[in-house]
């Protein structure tokens, strides 16, 4: 109750000032009249007794001032008044005041541009209805924890599933092209990606620009509950077999190529050669469950019409096509759901046993776009603690100029504790200072947080190829950011306030007063804080420092790795989806003979030669394999048990136009390959796996099963017993990791499998080749989508490589920030421990001291903190990295030249600024130094 | 008149409310009831009755309201809260304790100790 009142009359007395005031004056205004009158009836004249009046009274002023402070109104006027105050000093120290705001705007802004990047992949929920609720269904398998879905699977799932509701899928891409419209590509490469090594294969110049289409159910807008910009979205009648086809544009489509007009709605757009009805439109920048924003919105039912006529992506079991996505119905919690499924999905495996071997069902929750699972947590806290770090050394920089200026205001704080300021209230205009340093530095922080952002978006955005679809992320800064970097803003104002504060306060008054020259007992206090902020400093900075080089030399590392064929000299070609033109299969395979003639009669090209896949390409397939001579497998689930062995069909001149070379044996006959005759080429290592010591030459495999798991669009391959005709040496086709465990090739017949892998060799450079490419195709299909890159640009593909490289760039950006602010503290310090110093350096000169001398005792002051620092940050440097080296890859976490080479580049940096204000000492006129106070 | 006792600090608010319980008043008329009741024998420092009342009313214990004076002039007068009133109760049973302790404590003889 007491509480109570006193809360509600501070709140009366601070939102009703002026009344407060006003009040307070007519009070004692009666007050002194009411006793003047009395003193009036007791004969005392007038003028008389209102002088006794006042007197009598005592200070009005005064009993005001007291008034107030019964009030509670104090704490808000100090605050304020301090806060003036506080500003006024820091107007006054003007570079001090941008050092120090600079410094922090860095730590802070850096800080907010993570968090806000963070925040953006895993913590804001999707803008969908009900994000919480939101689930994806994955099938897991050998070697798979986030697998696709069949349709027919998916259509069980969600007739069948009695904790989800809604379910939908999500069909996967494919490019389409349409005659209506024709867009230009740039063909240029972004700066900033090409500038970090990042280079991804675009689209040859000149061929047609394919729009990205995503399949959806007819219930998967209602799942999100997405409404449209214009029009209308799905309904399941739109997903039904023999339903009209329908399409919905994205938002920016319809903004770009129709310019908003309503009027499209309706219309047709042929797509792939089908006709479609244009029935609404997306929002703007509408992603559903997806990264990218693609270009148009089609039912599932839809795909074989524009796909390659076979309805197997909707009636084949093996055909994983899909994700599918549900919301949890009320009052069910992740893990009902996944036993549920767990359930039904054994219930699939009963009933389709050669299908549905070995799979699973999984539920995980979908609030968000991205999934940060066990694998990349580390990555995530390791970014977090880097740029933590930064922020910590701008707190020690900016603490250690605030000791080093409170040096200089020993006297000003010596007056005002003599004056009968509290110690309290000090301490309080100490911290709101720096508070307002801190202040000051998020507001400048911000803003260069959502910059760099927007550089970083708009740089990947655009390394990205087009016909992926655009990406549209959210990474301004809003509210919750903005909170964010107040309170990191407010929590460092504190912390670097905090010690510089108490340390001033311990000012002896008399000494801080009299202020004589040396002061050996405070100094030798101060410095060992100072020192200590050195070597803070100096460490950190130097395991940020260490660290990125690690990664930098490990990435580059990885590009050296030699991957056993030779990609410097091919090109990598790859056609983009050409079944959507609905070309036939005869004409699909004369259209390969064609380009590949057209390619080979270039001039500057050695041979060329086809693939079902590329080496370090993605899109690996796998088939179980035994040799013909072991027992057949008893059972289906023994035949799992067959070791999984990576494979690709390939034209006979494969090998010589990557240059891996046949060891034994031979490579396929031209017949051998027209015919697809059971023969194979293995690995070096698949020889020594299935035939270790012997001659495998002439051996036989025997490879997949009668019904083997099939991949879209690709049966797996099947023979009974293939002959072993030659080895290859090992490479690395699968990742660039390590060499693969084992792998074959089979033939590739021309006339009746037809690819979309080209690898040409290049007599010069590959890249120079690209534009004759482009024409050469052109001239057979100018209809044809292909993507081209130098085959030696694979290689940033591997994931690895791209970790390791990202990981290098930002952590060497954090760190050469450090390293700035690390020198601007010593600078810093050194500069003030001159002025500090004069009068004993004068003294010093006078007795006979000589300008080398003078600044080896300075320096030496500084090149001790920085010393141990350096020992300090090159030990935990060790530790980091042997953290580091077990996630990434190609680090060595004991790589000599990164830790001596920074060490080293550290200390002289370091040195360097301090020998500037050093030199000052050097030229300190003792005369003036000893009447220096 | 025996000269005036000069108070004790931290009594004044007690006596505030006491003057205030017999009936609302403003500041100089509280001034003069506590003279009044007092027979004269305090000695009051003017300039520390307002920062008395106002922290009396920061705490609850009293109110105050704007009224018209004897003379029709605007003035803010104070009375008592329920919680004063308690308070009051509660601050005169201790104030009588302690001078029950305190007085014999000064009336022991040598002999008793």
């Amino acid at each position: 109750m007491r509480m109570w009142s006193r809360v509600r009359s501070w709140v009366r007395a601070v939102t009703g000032r002026a009344r407060m005031e006003g009040e307070m004056d007519s009070e004692l205004r009666f007050h002194i009249e009411a006793f003047a009158e009395d003193l009036v009836r007791s004969g005392v004249p007038r003028e008389e007794a209102l002088r006794r009046a006042r007197i009598e009274f005592g200070g009005v002023e005064r009993a005001k001032e007291e008034c107030r402070e019964a009030r509670g109104v104090r704490v808000l006027e100090t605050l304020w008044q301090d806060m003036r105050f506080g500003l006024r000093m820091l107007r006054k120290n003007v570079g001090f005041t941008t050092t120090a705001v600079l410094a922090l705007a860095l730590g802070i802004g850096v800080n907010t541009t993570v968090f806000t990047a963070f925040d953006a992949l895993v913590l804001r929920p999707r803008p969908v209805k009900e994000p919480e609720r939101l689930v994806g269904v994955y099938r897991t398998a050998q070697g798979e924890s986030h697998g696709a879905l069949s349709y027919p699977d998916y259509v069980y799932y969600r007739d069948h599933s009695k904790t989800l509701s809604d379910v939908a899928m999500f069909g996967g891409g494919m490019g389409v092209t349409t005659p209506d419209l024709r867009s230009a590509s740039s063909g240029e490469l972004p700066r900033v990606a090409g500038a970090a090594g990042f280079h991804m294969p675009q689209l040859l110049q000149g061929s047609a620009q394919p729009l990205s289409c995503f399949f959806v159910s007819g219930n998967y807008f209602q799942l999100l509950g997405t409404q449209p910009a214009a029009g209308r979205l799905f309904l399941p009648e739109d997903d039904k077999e023999g339903a009209p086809p329908v399409v919905v544009l994205s938002g920016n489509f319809w903004q770009s190529q129709f310019h908003s007009n309503p009027g499209i709605i309706g219309s047709t757009i042929h797509l792939n050669r089908v006709v479609f009805t244009i029935v609404g439109v997306t929002p703007a920048d509408y992603l559903g469950t997806v990264s990218f924003v693609p270009v148009l919105w089609a039912p599932i039912a839809a795909r074989p019409l524009v796909g390659d006529g076979t309805r197997e992506a909707l009636e084949n079991r093996s055909v994983n096509s899909g994700i599918v996505y549900g919301h949890l119905k009320s009052g069910v919690s992740l893990q009902d759901a996944e036993a549920e499924l767990g359930i039904l999905s054994g219930q699939l495996r009963a009933a389709f046993p050669e299908v549905e071997r070995n799979t699973g069902a999984r539920v995980v929750s979908e609030r968000a776009i991205g999934h940060v699972d066990s694998e990349a947590w580390p990555v995530v806290v390791a970014a977090m603690a880097a740029v933590a770090l930064l922020l910590l050394i701008a707190c020690a920089n900016v603490a250690s100029l605030l000791l080093a200026r409170a040096a200089t205001r020993r006297r000003e704080i010596g007056v005002r504790l003599s004056l009968g300021a509290g110690r309290r209230r000090l301490l309080q205009q100490l911290l709101i200072e720096s508070t307002l340093i801190a202040l000051l530095a998020g507001a400048v922080g911000l803003p260069l947080a959502s910059w760099a952002l927007h550089l970083l978006v708009v740089e990947i955005a655009s390394s990205l190829p087009s016909y992926w679809g655009a990406i549209a992320l959210e990474v301004t800064p809003d509210i919750r950011i903005c909170g964010y970097t107040v309170l990191v803003s407010l929590v460092t104002g504190v912390a670097f306030g905090l010690t510089p504060a108490l340390q001033a306060l311990r000012t002896d008054v008399n000494s801080a007063l009299k202020d004589s020259g040396s002061m050996l007992g405070q100094r030798v206090s101060k410095s060992r804080l100072r020192d200590l902020l050195i070597v803070a400093q100096v460490a950190a900075c130097l395991v940020l420092l260490i660290n990125s080089a690690l990664l930098l030399r490990g990435s580059q590392r990885a590009l050296r790795i030699d991957p056993g064929f030779d990609s410097k000299h091919d090109v990598y070609l790859e056609m983009y989806d050409p079944a959507h033109l609905g070309y036939s299969q005869s004409k699909l395979l004369q259209l390969n003979r064609q380009i590949r003639e057209e390619i080979a009669g270039l001039p500057s090209v050695t041979s060329v030669t086809q693939a079902s896949r590329g080496p370090i390409s993605g899109g690996n397939r796998f088939v179980p394999v035994t040799t013909s001579d072991a027992a057949p497998p008893a059972s289906p689930e023994q035949a799992d048990k067959r070791p999984w062995v990576g494979y690709s069909y390939v034209l006979p001149n494969y090998f010589e136009t990557l240059d891996i070379p046949i060891v034994r044996g031979r490579s396929f006959t031209v017949e051998e390959a027209e015919a697809e005759a059971p023969v194979v080429v293995i690995s070096e290592a698949t020889a020594r796996r299935f035939w270790p010591d012997q001659n495998p030459i002439g051996k036989r495999l025997a490879i997949g099963s009668a019904n083997g798991q099939a991949y879209a669009g690709e049966t797996a391959p099947f023979s009974p017993g293939s002959e072993v005709i030659g080895i290859a040496r090992d490479v690395r086709n699968l990742s660039l990791r390590k060499l693969d465990d084992s792998y074959f090739y089979l033939p590739l017949s021309q006339s009746r499998r037809c690819t979309r892998t080209f690898v040409v060799r290049a007599s010069g450079s590959p890249s120079s080749l690209l534009p004759a490419l482009g024409s050469a195709i052109r001239r057979v299909d100018a209809n044809f989508p292909v993507v081209a890159a130098p085959l030696d640009w694979m290689v940033s593909f591997d994931p690895y490589f791209v970790i390791s490289r990202i990981g290098g760039i930002l952590s060497s950006i954090v760190g050469t920030l450090g390293l700035f602010l690390a020198c601007l503290g010593v600078y810093g310090m050194v500069g003030y421990s001159v002025v500090e110093r004069t009068h004993e350096i004068g003294i010093r000169i006078a007795l006979g001291a000589q300008p080398p001398q003078v600044l080896g005792l300075v320096l030496r002051e500084s090149a001790r903190p920085m010393l141990l620092g350096t020992v300090i940050g090159i030990a935990l440097s060790a530790a980091v990295s042997q953290l580091l080296s077990a996630m990434l890859f190609g680090l060595n976490p004991v790589d000599g030249i990164s830790f001596t080479g920074v060490s080293l580049l550290l200390i002289v940096v370091a040195l360097f600024a301090g020998w500037l204000p050093a030199r000052r000492a050097m030229r300190v006129d003792p005369m003036v130094a000893l009447r220096y106070e | 008149m025996d000269t005036q006792l000069e108070l004790l600090q931290g009594t004044l608010d007690m006596l505030i409310l006491k003057a205030v319980s017999l009936g609302p008043l403003h500041g100089y008329g509280v001034l003069l009831r506590i003279q009044q009741i007092s027979k004269d024998r305090l000695e009051i420092q003017q300039g520390s009755l307002y920062p008395a009342l106002y922290r009396l009313e920061h705490q609850g214990w009293i109110t105050s309201e704007w009224g018209e004076s004897e003379n029709k002039r605007k003035a803010k007068y104070y009375r008592l809260t329920a919680a004063g009133k308690r308070k009051l109760q509660t601050e005169s049973e201790k104030w009588n304790r302690m001078a029950d302790v305190i007085a014999g404590i000064l009336q022991s003889t040598p002999e008793e100790v």
